[in-house]
Order: structure tokens, then sequence, then C-alpha cells
């Protein structure tokens, strides 16, 4: 097989080849962790005249792949427009453990601010000590929901309803704090948007010490 | 600057590989590591969000020095000058404790420390307060007291069996792996728990025994695999002995005889029975392989004052199944801290040298000829029996690495007691501790996250650890301090001071590998090159290996061991202290909580200590979900947070031993022990429970812990 005129090694997937020759391309639903869930379109590739998504979409009997070629290109751009509406106003690449990724995509295919008016989505879920969830940057490629069913064996979130009333959530209705989860931080790991993201990690050199009280109760 | 580190978990046994993330020097984000064979991706709530303990105000900074009855800086001169004249005085009274959180280097050098320069081999670690009698066990029955398979063989196996223990508390990310087994391939899996744990909710069988009653358990179970002829006569004929003796043991009584000592239905103790000898293939397991069974324990089976015979027991029963030695079965008792392993292998047992070696001529010459000096070869004294023999004066002098014994002793109170009578005490560690408090000397350790070094976690796998932040102030590598130490006391002992000049860790493992058989083969070299290596790795051409026992047992033949089944425990409910205590851990806390006390997040989730009771009890004494209720045993009393579940048996009582708002468990357990272990009764004893009068309740304020079980 070879990708954009280049001989690529044996990969099981079309993206496993691309990324081991080290061309960018997106894969905002692609954990390295995962099997691929083949959600988001973003790494949308031809592959013998035909765009298929990269990610599962196996190397075997594929002889030349195009990344590159205006048509993709044109159409993962599109893709990526659709994506930015429901992604989050502000680019805050530094927010969450990988959400440089997206910010990376839009760049290089040339969208410098989201372009179509943004849904507005607004929950907000900080009830968990360790992280918080902010549906308006969440892109619904259900990288979080794979993590805790598929890697964890936990099952705490998943997505309700569908099409544009689609919403990542842990139960109906239900909070984290409220939910089976047991904050292992997978889905936080996983999250290519700063959607869910760690608190600010509270740095113990500012906070108040660990102290004894008159009542010989230990406190934060 | 922004920073990534490759290293590993300080937590738990099950040893995941992380990424700290760091900028400018602090602590930013822990992230998982994919290409971890051990944890495959996967961390659970400490190892992601536990970490900032490591920087927290609280750290030992300088050494410190009692003076005028207070505790008061000093520099490492003047520290370790007083620890090195005192402790010449005291060679012969003298124990040390070596911490299962450090790294394997700094407790090598630990016990070369106190067999070369101290001259004895009064050395333990905590594997004596959780599975020493597991060890016991395994050393009579195999000749070996390791974890037999590895973690992927819960993922290839056909039944798992889950006992006495709660991994999705004190080992998630095993919990992760098992239930993908029996979600992805259909696993059964049997769970043996006095309390319902989460996993009970995925399990074909639950057994929820009275406390103290496994041996009848696991009787019964052998019964019921012998009544159905589920043995596996090739492998008992072929690789063990005394079958013959034991099964006469076994069939004194009937499986319904055994079901009702221990208060379960016959008919799911029969079914337990029969998944974990002959289970039925999982999906996708080649049509030539035998389907097999993975047997994982805790201290459930382990804290009770009859310990090894629940882990005899349970031998014997893989033993008959033959469930040994293949992909996807094997045994496991879960180990607690991240390097119980390591600290064990490196020789920090008071019974064996580094890699388990009997104090044998051969041997001991083997390691004199290494050091250029003698080395005692009578046994050493156990951890507990330290304690208690600081009362009779054969123990003076303690010298203790990352232990809190004052808050994972049972019986604190009594425990207490004798650590203020000791002449001289030195604690090395990173908070100044319940047993810092009352030390002469105290030195601050650094953690795993400021020093380099190699953990092996549970699955015998030895992995780096790496520096990835600045030491805190002046602390310093265990190893490191203990080596200044000794090149001080030395040339007064007839050691050369050269045998504790090491220059890297590396440079200690070196020895270390040289001197233990089934490290021979690893180097840092190949650790950086192929990250962890599972030992037995004899050679540096040595792949590692997967599981033990494949053709034979260390001691040759495997042995079956008839035990019968013992009263319950030491202590029973009676009218004044009607209830059962079963203690165990929490999720979000480590233990007794030293470290993750101090991450507000974690205190956050777990503030108060909860304090899980039956509905019928709760009734009876007039308690609700949520209310602040004090345990009380013969020992002592602790205020805790009442969760009213039937997760828990009739009339028995779960608190976990982390210690919050100065309430801690082992203010109430027994220090009764196990003989042939010396591990004490933690499991069980007599408490009452009553709601806690309301006026005292202003002081204590937190929020609630209530409905949820972990
Ligand atoms: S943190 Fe909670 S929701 Fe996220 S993966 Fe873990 S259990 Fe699931
Ligand atoms: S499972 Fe154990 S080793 Fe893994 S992250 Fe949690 S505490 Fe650390
Ligand atoms: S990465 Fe291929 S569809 Fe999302």
């Amino acid at each position: 097989m070879k990708v954009d005129g280049r001989p690529a090694p044996e990969s099981a997937s079309i993206l496993d080849a691309v990324l081991a020759l080290g061309i960018h391309l997106p894969h905002l639903c692609k954990d390295d962790n995962l099997p691929p869930i083949g959600a988001c379109r973003t790494c949308l590739v031809e592959a013998d005249g035909r765009v298929v998504a990269a990610c599962h979409t196996p190397a075997a009997g594929v002889s030349e792949v195009l990344t590159n070629s205006g048509r993709v290109v044109r159409l993962r751009r599109e893709v990526l427009r659709l994506t930015s509406r429901m992604h989050g106003p502000e680019p805050d690449v530094a927010g969450g453990p990988r959400s440089g990724e997206i910010w990376a995509a839009y760049e290089e295919h040339g969208l410098e601010r989201p372009t179509f008016p943004r849904r507005i989505r607004d929950g907000f879920d900080a009830t968990s000590p360790f992280f918080e969830f902010e549906e308006q940057a969440c892109i619904l490629c259900a990288r979080c929901v794979t993590a805790c069913q598929q890697l964890q064996h936990i099952g705490a979130i998943g997505i309700a309803g569908t099409a544009t009333a689609a919403r990542v959530t842990p139960g109906a209705g239900a909070t984290f704090a409220g939910s089976i989860c047991t904050a292992c931080g997978s889905c936080v790991a996983a999250c290519p948007t700063h959607a869910l993201r760690p608190k600010p990690m509270r740095d113990p050199a500012r906070a108040g010490r660990y102290r004894r009280q008159g009542n010989g109760t230990e406190d934060g | 600057m922004e920073r990534k580190t490759v290293s590993t978990c300080p937590f738990c046994g099950v040893g995941c590989g992380i990424v700290v993330h760091t900028r400018d020097d602090r602590i930013t984000w822990v992230d998982d590591d994919p290409a971890n064979p051990s944890s495959r991706g996967m961390l659970c709530v400490k190892g992601r969000f536990g970490i900032p303990f490591v920087q927290h105000p609280d750290r030992l900074t300088t050494p410190l020095v009692r003076r005028d009855g207070e505790l008061q800086p000093a520099s490492w001169d003047e520290a370790l000058d007083l620890v090195a004249e005192r402790l010449l005085d005291y060679r012969g009274a003298f124990g040390s404790f070596a911490s299962a959180k450090a790294t394997n280097e700094d407790a090598f050098v630990q016990q070369k420390f106190v067999r070369l320069v101290m001259g004895t081999n009064n050395i333990d670690h905590c594997t004596r307060l959780c599975h020493s009698p597991s060890v016991e066990a395994m050393l009579v029955q195999l000749g070996s007291g390791a974890t037999s398979n590895s973690y992927i063989d819960y993922e290839e196996a056909s039944c798992l069996v889950v006992v006495g223990c709660d991994p999705d508390s004190n080992h998630p990310v095993i919990a992760s792996r098992m239930r993908k087994a029996v979600d992805d391939h259909g696993t059964k899996l049997v769970v043996v728990n006095p309390k319902r744990i989460d996993l009970a909710s995925r399990a074909d069988v639950f057994l929820q025994p009275a406390p103290g009653t496994d041996v009848a358990l696991f009787n019964g179970m052998a019964r019921a695999i012998l009544d159905e002829g589920l043995e596996d006569r090739g492998f008992i004929a072929a690789r063990t002995e005394g079958f013959e003796a034991w099964r006469a043991v076994v069939m004194e009584r009937t499986v319904e005889e055994y079901a009702q000592a221990c208060g379960v239905d016959p008919h799911a103790l029969r079914l337990a029975a029969r998944l974990y000898a002959r289970p039925p293939a999982r999906r996708g397991l080649p049509a030539d392989e035998r389907p097999g069974s993975c047997l994982a324990w805790g201290m459930g089976i382990t804290q009770h004052t009859h310990g090894t015979d629940n882990a005899h027991a349970l031998i014997n029963l893989a033993l008959l199944a033959g469930q040994l030695g293949r992909p996807g079965c094997g045994i496991s008792p879960l180990r607690g801290q991240n390097n119980v392993q390591g600290c064990g292998d490196a020789g920090c047992i008071p019974d064996s040298l580094p890699g388990y070696q009997p104090y044998r001529d051969d041997v001991v010459a083997r390691f004199e000829e290494a050091w250029h000096a003698g080395i005692p070869r009578e046994p050493g004294i156990k951890a507990t029996d330290m304690v208690e023999r600081i009362a009779t004066g054969e123990i003076r002098a303690m010298y203790i690495v990352g232990e809190n014994p004052l808050l994972s002793e049972p019986n604190l109170a009594h425990a207490g007691d004798l650590f203020r009578r000791l002449d001289f005490l030195v604690v090395q560690d990173l908070f100044l501790h319940e047993t810092a408090e009352l030390a002469d000397v105290v030195l601050p350790a650094c953690s795993f996250a400021e020093k380099d070094g190699t953990f092996t976690n549970s699955e015998r796998r030895v992995q780096r650890v790496r520096q990835a932040v600045p030491r805190v102030g002046q602390s310093r590598a265990d190893w490191e301090i203990i080596c200044d130490l000794a090149r001080r006391m030395a040339p007064h002992v007839g050691v050369d001071p050269g045998q504790f000049a090491y220059r890297s860790a590396a440079d200690v493992f070196a020895e270390m590998a040289r001197l233990t058989p089934q490290l021979r083969g690893i180097s840092y070299e190949r650790l950086e090159r192929e990250g962890g290596i599972q030992w037995p790795c004899p050679s540096p051409d040595h792949p590692g290996t997967r599981y033990l026992y494949a053709q034979s047992f260390p001691r040759g033949l495997g042995k079956f061991v008839p035990v019968r089944q013992a009263a319950p425990a030491a202590e029973l409910p009676d009218a004044d202290y009607p209830l059962i205590l079963n203690t165990g851990r929490v999720l979000y806390h480590w233990h007794g909580g030293t470290l993750t006390r101090r991450v507000q997040a974690l205190l956050d989730q777990v503030s108060e200590v909860p304090v899980t009771i039956h509905p019928g009890e709760a009734e009876r004494f007039g308690i609700a979900d949520g209310d602040e209720v004090v345990v009380r045993s013969r020992r002592g009393r602790l205020t805790g947070r009442a969760i009213v579940t039937d997760a828990v048996r009739a009339g028995s009582v779960f608190v976990p031993f982390v210690k919050l708002r100065e309430s801690a468990a082992n203010f109430l357990t027994n220090n009764a022990y196990d003989e042939p272990s010396r591990i004490p009764e933690y499991k069980v004893c007599a408490v009452r429970v009553e709601k806690k009068r309301p006026r005292d309740t202003a002081l204590t304020g937190g929020q609630p812990t209530a409905s949820r079980d972990r």
C-alpha cells in the first residue's frame, strides 16, 4: 500500500499506516487505547478512489491512499466546520489533557474560528471533586463513553438522545457525583476537546495546610 | 517548562504505568501509559488524581532531632551522627521496618545495613500484616510465595474466583480487567465475601459466608469437587503429594454440613466448586486449550487467627483442580502496597536473604564473600513480634522507614504504649505521622516522584520509577540516607564503608540482581529498552516469566495440607459487643490515609470514616443512614458516618481502616495472632455501635458519605 505516494509499513488500519509515516491526519474519535469508534469522520481519506474513514478501514486490499487530495481535504474541512459548531467558542488548548488535537486539526484545515453559529448547550457538571464536564465543548465523538465502557468496563456514562438532542451524560439527568462513576479519569484522558477536563489541580503549596485543629480533628 | 516522565504508580500492588506531566517542576496532570502491559492504559482515581501529596506543604524538609522533648530542625550531619552513635549501642536489641512503598533499591540497601552493620536479621515489612499467611502456606505447599499468574491470565481465564477481597476498591485496574473478562469473553465469576462488593453484581455465584468460616467453605468446595469426580487426577498423581491424608479430612463432613457451618446455600457452594474445577470454555478459547480458573484472594483470607489455615484450604483447592501452571489459571494473593513484592524480594524479611534464599551455609557464604563481612544466620524477629518484644526489652531501638505502625498495628492504644518504651526510635518518611511524632530522630525521605529506582508489582513485573520533580527541601532517597548512615557506622563494626558507596540506584540494582537468582537477567539498560520485565528472569537473554509452575514446583511436588475449621475468631460477639466488625478499604483512600488525606479532592470524596451497617442492626440500634455513630470495642472507639445497606451481613459492621478525623479502625481491632504467620486478626472483632449524641455533631459537620458503597 502507498500513502500519498510513499510505501507504507504493514498496518491493521489505514489510519495506523498514515500515522506510522508521520503524516498528520485528524482522528478525533480514535484513541490509541481504544478500538475505533468511527463517529467523528475527521479522518476521511481517499482509498483507491473511495472516501473512507481511515480509522476503521482495514489496510489490507487497499493499494493507493491519498490524505491530501483536494476532495478529501475539502470534505474534512466541512466535517471540521460542523464539528466546530458544537465545540466551544474559546480556543482553550491547555484546558484538557488532549485538547490540543482539535485545535491542530482546525489549524491544518484553515479554520481559524468556528464558522457556523454555535449550537448552545449549557450543561455543566462540576459535581466530581476531580474533573468537570462542560457540554458546550463536547463534539460527541464518544471517546469518553468508549473509555468508560470498553476500557474500564464501568459504563458510568453514555450518549442519550439522538441527532441534535444527543448528549453525553452519566445516566439520565444524573450527575457524575450521583452516578456509579469511580473517578478513574479514563474519560477525561480520552477527551479530545476540553469538554471533560481535570479540575484545576488545587496546588497544595497554595492550599491551606493540613492541620490539627483545637478539637483534635484533622482537616484539609 | 513542560515535561513528561514515564513512571510507575505509587499506590497499590497493581503497579500501573503513569506519565507524570509537570510544568515548571510542578505536577499538572497524571496520564495513563497505554504501552504499559500491566495497566494497558488504565488508571484508577488514586493513580490519576492522588499524586499531589508529593508536593504537599506538610512534607518534611529537614531532619528533626528531639531536643528538650521537642522535635527540632537539624542538619543532616547532626542528625546522622547522632543516629550512628546511638545505634551502635543497640546492636542485638534492634529491629527495623522497611517500606513496601519505597523502591527495591531502598529496600535492598536497608536490609544490607541491618544485616551487615547492625548484625541482626530483625528486618521485616508490612507483608507481615497483609499476606504473611499466604506466603507461609505457599512456601509450605509449593515452595515459593509469589503470585503464580499474570494479569493477562484473568482476561484469559474461563472462571475467576475472587475471595475475601474487593478489587474495585483495592486493586481497581485488576477489577477492570476482570470485568473485561466477564463482559467480553463470558468468563464465569465466583465472588466469596461477607460483604456484597461491587464485583458481586457481575457474579455467576456470590457466596456471603459468616466471617471466619473460610476453611469450612473451601473444604466444602473440595468435598463437592470430590463428590462429582471433578478433580484433576492426572495432576494430583504426577505433581502432588499428601492427597489421601488430606482427602480423609475433607470427607469428614458433607457439603451440606460445610455449607451450614458458613451460612451459605449448599447448591451455590456446589455450583461454585463446579465452575472452579471445570469451567465451561470462555468465548474465544482455542479448542486445544483447557479452560483455566484463576483464584485471587485478599486479606479476608489472611487477617484471621487461622489465616494460614485459610490459605492452605485455598491452595489445596488449586492443587485438587489442577488450576496451576497454564495460561488462564493460577493463584494470586492480591498484594497491597505498590512494592510489597519487591520489598520481600529485596530481602526485607526476617527469615530469608534477598531472593527468599535461606540462611544455608553456601548462600550465606556467597553474601559474605560479596560483602566482605559476616552476617547472622539465625532468622530474625517478625514485625508484629518486634513490637510485642519491646515489652520484654529484647527490642530497644528501632529504625522505621516509610511505615506508620501507630496507624497500621492492631489495637493502637496498646501499640502506642509499647513504642513509647523504646530507648531510641528513628523514623524516615515523607510526613510527620503518628509514629514519627514519637521518634527521637526523624529523617526526611523523598517520594517516588523525586527519585530513580524500581518497583515490582503483583505480577512480579519489575518496572522503572523515574525522577519527575525536584526533591522537596533537603529530602533524600531512602537508600542514600541509609548509605550515609552506614558509612559512618561501618568502621566501628568491621565493615568496609565501600560496601555503601553506590553511585546511583542503577548501581544498587546491579548488586541486587547479581545476588538474587530470579533477577539476575534484569538490568536498568534492559528496563529502559524493553519496559517492565517479570521475574524469574535468570539471564540477560531470558524474556521474563508470565506464569510459574508450568513444569514443577520449587519444592518439587505440590503438597496437600489437611486443615479443619477452627473457631471463627479469637473474639466473638456477646451481649456487650453484639456485632462483628470487618475491616477493609475504600477506593478513595490509600490504606491508613497518610498520603491520601493530603489530597483535597480525595478527602472531599470521603472525609469521615464510613461505617457500613446492615438495615436490621441499624433499626435495632436506632441508627439511620447518614447518622454520626460511635463504634466501640474492648480496646477503643471511633466516630464515623453510618451507611445503612444490606451489602453487609446481618450482625456485622464494615469499617475501612483509613484514619479520618482522628478516627481509625485499628483502635478497635484485636492483637490476637495467627500462629505460623504472626498476622493479627484485623478482620474480626466484637463491637457495638451507637448513635453519637447530638450535642457533639456540631464539632464535625462534614458532608455525609452515605449513598455510595465505596
Ligand atoms: S471517570 Fe467516571 S465516567 Fe469517566 S471513565 Fe472513569 S468511571 Fe467512567
Ligand atoms: S490501580 Fe493501583 S497501581 Fe493502578 S492507578 Fe490505581 S492505585 Fe495506582
Ligand atoms: S477518527 Fe475516524 S471517524 Fe473519528
